[in-house]
């Protein structure tokens, strides 16, 4: 049983880590790659 | 003359009976009441034609049979899907809310949630079934609610319940309209399922359009690389549709390869249920903690949802949590609806289908993570 909770624990704990770095990769790039005005105004 | 050798109908067990009549009642629900038809009608056929005695279908060297190891045990159609998948979605949405995220990764708590209860009930506690800790953990990825990692997770973990497994994860996407509205009422107040949110959203270049899918294999196959194989062909086939010089590929994985390889998991996956292998008290089971796994990580999803309505300064409706769970886009069309009822002014449908393509990526990462943990607990 602790097995199982420890599973749990670390679960959760691995996918907030991965996607909370996935996260800030995201918004680094958004932030590097903004569009430039003449895609602004395509979009 | 020896009839019984070569009469199926008399060498009918209860359990082909049973089945028989489960076949027909997914057909009809596919055809008659447009239950997600494009699984359900295949699903019920295999499972019609699993049943025939002495058919042959599903005994080695049976076409079904032949099917599912090449598809299923190899674990190439779930792969496939997965390249079709990413070439439908979308993940504008998410990339100019990135933040939604966070939301798909709460909303896998039902997975793990799930997980722990079926262990208890089975090796880990209770020994009242026959779930062991690979069991467990394939029947906690129904909260995946999502059909491809659920049978893949499923598979590598060699689970006695694959067929009742990969029948729940899709039967309960479907369900989506009916299981979430009541949690999501019952979780939030009226003030908070009319708040409006922000339509004001930054646009997103073609370059990060790109990148989003090579940066996301590379941040999680790094991190967790047992998701790889699936985060892999998702962003691939987004890299198909977002690249813009494959029109040709991006629409084959869109239709012909989706159309193709759902005909052939879905007879497939019905070919699994033969009576033998389904019907035992452990399916019931396993069908009620599918239903405890999707609302499970509704409940998760609206809490960090309702976390961030109070941190935001009331400005993310905590509803959109909801949508962390991958069922796309059933789960973002409940909480646009809610909203909308709530009041009649509030789109939330966008905000929504941002959680919900997030909640695609976060699922996908949990199936890794489970493949990853459970050998190094048993």
């Amino acid at each position: 049983m602790l097995n199982a909770l420890w599973i749990v624990l670390l679960g959760m704990a691995i996918i907030f880590a991965v996607l909370g770095i996935l996260l800030a990769v995201m918004i680094l790039l958004g932030k590097l790659l903004r569009p430039r005005k003449k895609e602004e105004k395509k979009g | 003359m020896p009839t019984g050798e070569f009469l199926g109908f008399l060498n009918l067990s209860w359990q082909a009976v049973v089945m028989l009549i489960i076949g027909g009642i997914l057909v009809w629900l596919g055809i008659a009441k447009k239950v997600e038809p494009v699984l359900l009608v295949p699903i019920g056929f295999g499972c019609i034609l699993a049943n025939i005695p002495l058919g042959g279908a599903v005994e080695e060297g049976g076409f079904l049979a032949v099917l599912r190891e090449a598809g299923i045990h190899t674990e190439i159609f779930p792969l496939l899907i997965f390249i079709a998948i990413g070439a439908m979605i979308d993940f504008e949405p998410f990339l100019q809310r990135p933040y939604t995220i966070l939301l798909g990764a709460a909303a896998q708590f039902g997975i793990f949630g799930t997980f722990f209860l079926a262990y208890l009930l089975g090796d880990g506690w209770l020994h009242v079934l026959d779930f062991s800790l690979q069991d467990a953990a394939s029947i906690g990825i129904i909260g995946s609610a999502d059909g491809p990692t659920s049978i893949y997770v499923a598979t590598i973990l060699q689970s006695k319940y694959t067929a009742a497994i990969v029948v729940a994860a899709y039967s309960y996407m479907a369900m989506v309209p009916i299981i979430q509205p009541p949690i999501i009422k019952a979780m939030c107040s009226k003030e908070e399922r009319a708040l409006k949110m922000s339509s004001a959203v930054g646009t997103i270049s073609q370059r990060t359009k790109i990148l989003f899918p090579i940066i996301t294999v590379l941040v999680v196959g790094l991190l967790a690389p047992k998701a790889t194989p699936l985060i892999g062909c998702l962003m691939f086939g987004n890299l198909l549709r977002e690249c813009g010089v494959v029109e040709r590929l991006s629409l084959a994985a869109q239709n012909e390869l989706a159309n193709i390889v759902t005909i052939l998991l879905g007879i497939t996956v019905g070919g699994m249920m033969s009576g033998t292998e389904f019907l035992r008290p452990e399916t019931i089971l396993v069908f009620i903690l599918g239903i405890v796994a999707f609302s499970l990580d509704t409940v998760a999803g609206v809490l960090l949802g309702k976390l961030m309505y109070v941190l935001s300064g009331r400005k993310v409706n905590p509803m959109i949590g909801a949508c962390g769970i991958s069922a796309f886009p059933m789960s973002s069309r409940v909480v646009q609806k809610l909203g909308l009822e709530a009041n009649p002014y509030n789109h939330l449908l966008m905000h929504a289908a941002g959680a919900n393509v997030a909640g695609q990526i976060a699922s996908v990462v949990a199936g890794g993570v489970m493949l990853m943990l459970v050998p190094m607990f048993i």
